[in-house]
């Protein structure tokens, strides 16, 4: 019985901690690999603020010297501009340091956790809720 | 012995008796300020709650939720048979007929354990099309709703889409047999202090919520607001659908607070999606080469 129990609390807990990633942006926990992080530097090549999206385009160099075409996926506009974002936040050719989930496909992309950019400022989309309020969720 | 021990009870029992005193004065004093103005310096009435009218939801309201945490009728929103078995919930939401359990099957959802990589869904919301009602209400999570009190209707501005959903007021039926809408059509009444609104007549093309839970163009939706205090909003709302559910589904309660931001555009627009998606996000699921 408490054996039981004690699968039931575990698979309860399992379930939950899998909802919190999930429950963030759509999809992000089938496409993404939301218990890891990497970090990439590059150069932006374009900066895409749109609505209900937006996507940071960069490229980087990879250990055997080949050009890696980058994209980052970040929230709203209202959810980034509540954290620091604006529609003017990146130009072509800033260099950027991007650390963020990878697609679980391999391929180069990430949903964004934070951004260092050349003058040293990180501009993070964590806790941000909208309209300029926050929670302490894994948003 | 018991002589001492009567007085100290009784010491210690008025020292605890003083404490809590003093912290509901020194915590519950409205104006109390460290240093200065101590509680009982204060008039009692500044502490007294400020009488307010219940019959003006107006203003910005937004859930004081984390992420996407209420996002349905109820805090349980997933159908039984896409539960793993451990797991099975009570209750909610109610069972469904042979014509919602169809439709349920056919949606590809971005969201729960019935997830498909984003780009491969049919979510309404990734082709930006209308949210609806009352899937709209849950957007609160993450952004704010308006409620404007007219004489003759109460408007409830949603910033996602900026939609404006029209509540009468002014003493008129429901309409007998109305075109479908993406919000439906709606009437409301005060029965006290609840404001009572009764809609029908939605598109069965929208959802209920991201987990993909159906509705047809039979759905009753009935809501019960309740301004509790001048920053708090509850709403319950009761959905009849025997075309989609077996048995009508009860919200839980559900909580709004004055939101501290203005409404502002935020428009889901399907070019910049599409850019979006063209992008970023059709190379991450492996539609498209990055």
């Amino acid at each position: 019985m408490k054996f039981k129990f004690a699968i039931y609390v575990i698979l309860v807990a399992s379930f939950l901690m899998l909802g919190i990633p999930l429950s963030a942006h759509h999809g992000t926990g089938v496409a993404y690999e939301v218990d890891k992080l990497v970090t990439i530097k590059g150069t932006v090549v374009d900066w895409l603020w749109s609505n209900p999206h937006c996507g940071l385009l960069f490229d980087a160099t990879d250990e055997k010297g080949n050009l890696v075409h980058w994209g980052a996926e970040l929230g709203n506009p209202h959810q980034m501009s509540g954290a620091g974002f604006g529609k003017d936040s990146f130009k072509p050719g800033d260099k950027i340091t991007a650390t963020g989930h990878p697609a679980k496909s391999g391929a180069p992309r990430m949903t964004l956790d934070h951004v260092v950019l050349a003058d040293g400022r990180m501009l993070s989309g964590k806790g941000v809720k909208g309209n300029g309020e926050h929670d302490d969720s894994s948003y | 012995m018991g002589k001492h021990f009567a007085k100290s009870f009784g010491l210690l029992a008025s020292v605890l008796a003083l404490c809590s005193l003093g912290f509901a004065q020194t915590y519950g004093t409205k104006g109390y300020a460290p240093g200065a103005w101590k509680p009982e310096e204060l008039p009692p009435e500044l502490s007294k709650p400020k009488p307010f009218n219940t019959h003006d939801l107006s203003g910005v309201w937004s859930m004081p939720t984390k992420g996407f945490e209420k996002h349905s009728l109820t805090s349980k929103p997933l159908a039984l048979e896409h539960v793993p078995a451990e797991m099975k919930q009570t209750s909610v939401p109610p069972p469904m007929t042979a014509w919602g359990k169809a439709r349920l099957d056919e949606t590809k959802v971005s969201y729960g354990p019935r997830s498909v990589p984003p780009g491969t869904g049919n979510d309404p919301v990734s082709t930006c099309d209308p949210l609806g009602y009352p899937r709209d209400l849950w957007e609160a999570n993450l952004r704010p709703f308006e409620f404007v009190v007219a004489s003759d209707r109460v408007l409830q501005h949603m910033q996602y889409h900026d939609v404006w959903r029209t509540i009468w007021i002014d003493g008129r039926a429901l309409p007998k047999d109305p075109d479908p809408a993406w919000y439906g059509y709606s009437i409301g009444k005060w029965e006290g202090d609840t404001l009572v609104i009764d809609s029908i007549g939605y598109d069965d093309r929208t959802w209920l919520d991201h987990f993909g839970n159906p509705h047809s163009d039979q759905m009753r939706l009935q809501e019960r607001w309740r301004r509790v205090d001048p920053d708090t909003l509850e709403v319950t709302m009761t959905l009849t659908d025997p075309k989609a559910y077996t048995e009508p589904w009860v919200s839980d309660k559900i909580t709004f607070v004055r939101a501290k931001a203005a409404i502002f555009e935020e428009i889901c627009a399907p070019s910049e999606e599409n850019r979006f998606n063209d992008r970023v996000r059709d190379a991450a699921v492996g539609k498209s080469k990055p």
